[in-house]
């Protein structure tokens, strides 16, 4: 994309930006469109904020403390058997 | 004496941090934290006994992930809910961005979501899309990763996860303007 990317390539690469799977010269080809670019700034802040919230709301739940103990258990049982056989 | 296994303390210094990524992928993938739990027991188990065959300095997460989804496709995958119905062939592209794009354009009206419902919307994407998306968005895996997990190419895990964030960020914003979060953009008129 001489000259930069218009706004249909920056959007397409938007994914792939965010990623940060994309390679540098390309990354800041998008980065200086979008400081440029008032609705794919507003377009890249929406996505941005939706996987914040998806991560944020996603990883709050933790493998519970009995299952923890329960393998812990299982792995010691495993060994047991293995050293008995 | 218990003779300890070469390799058991690793074992365990090596997977047991990774039990609350395991636990939640495994969560997403059957839906149910009772069929989770014995999903995560087995996997872990099942890694122990090949714990010879992991290759020390390759991706542990990689690892872990493959026997999990593996295990679940094996012994516990059934019939889920039904995904929810949409035409991913001629979903438009960034629809939920455009709708709010006037009100509400950074998105906000996400975090007003409740956690209980983003998890309700993420269960029932397709299970294809989902997998995707959780070890892509909530558990930070790469392409290449995710690739490798699942056994497909980097440019089909890259659809499908496109896919799959267009049909959440759909399906929350239906939500949240029943919800009253955000208003309904008027739909434009029909095109003659």
């Amino acid at each position: 994309m001489p000259g930069g990317p218009n706004c249909r390539e920056a959007l397409s690469l938007l994914q792939d930006y965010l990623k940060q799977d994309i390679t540098p010269e390309l990354a800041a080809k998008i980065t200086d469109h979008i400081q440029k670019c008032r609705p794919c700034f507003d377009h890249l802040r929406f996505e941005k904020n939706f996987l914040d919230m998806l991560e944020q709301k996603a990883r709050g739940q933790c493998c519970p403390d009995k299952l923890r103990a329960r393998i812990l258990f299982e792995l010691r049982s495993e060994l047991e058997r293995s050293a008995e056989s | 004496m218990t003779h300890l296994a070469p390799g058991r303390e690793a074992f365990e210094a090596e997977v047991i941090p990774q039990l609350d990524s395991l636990y939640r992928l495994a969560l997403r993938l059957t839906t149910d934290p009772s069929r989770a739990e014995d999903l995560v027991q087995d996997t872990v188990l099942k890694a122990f006994r090949s714990w010879q065959r992991f290759q020390p300095g390759t991706n542990i997460r990689s690892w872990l992930f493959t026997i999990l989804r593996n295990t679940f496709i094996n012994d516990y995958r059934r019939r889920q809910r039904e995904p929810i119905p949409m035409d991913l062939e001629t979903a438009e592209p960034h629809a939920s961005f455009r709708a709010v794009d006037d009100e509400d354009p950074e998105g906000t009206f996400f975090a007003r979501i409740v956690d209980a419902k983003v998890l309700e919307a993420i269960d029932r994407l397709p299970e294809d899309f989902r997998e995707v998306l959780v070890l892509s968005d909530i558990e930070n895996l790469s392409y290449a990763e995710i690739a490798d997990v699942l056994g497909i190419p980097v440019g089909t895990v890259k659809s499908r996860l496109f896919r799959a964030r267009r049909q959440l960020q759909e399906v929350l914003y239906d939500h949240a303007v029943e919800m009253g979060y955000i208003r309904p953009r008027p739909k434009a008129p029909a095109e003659k």
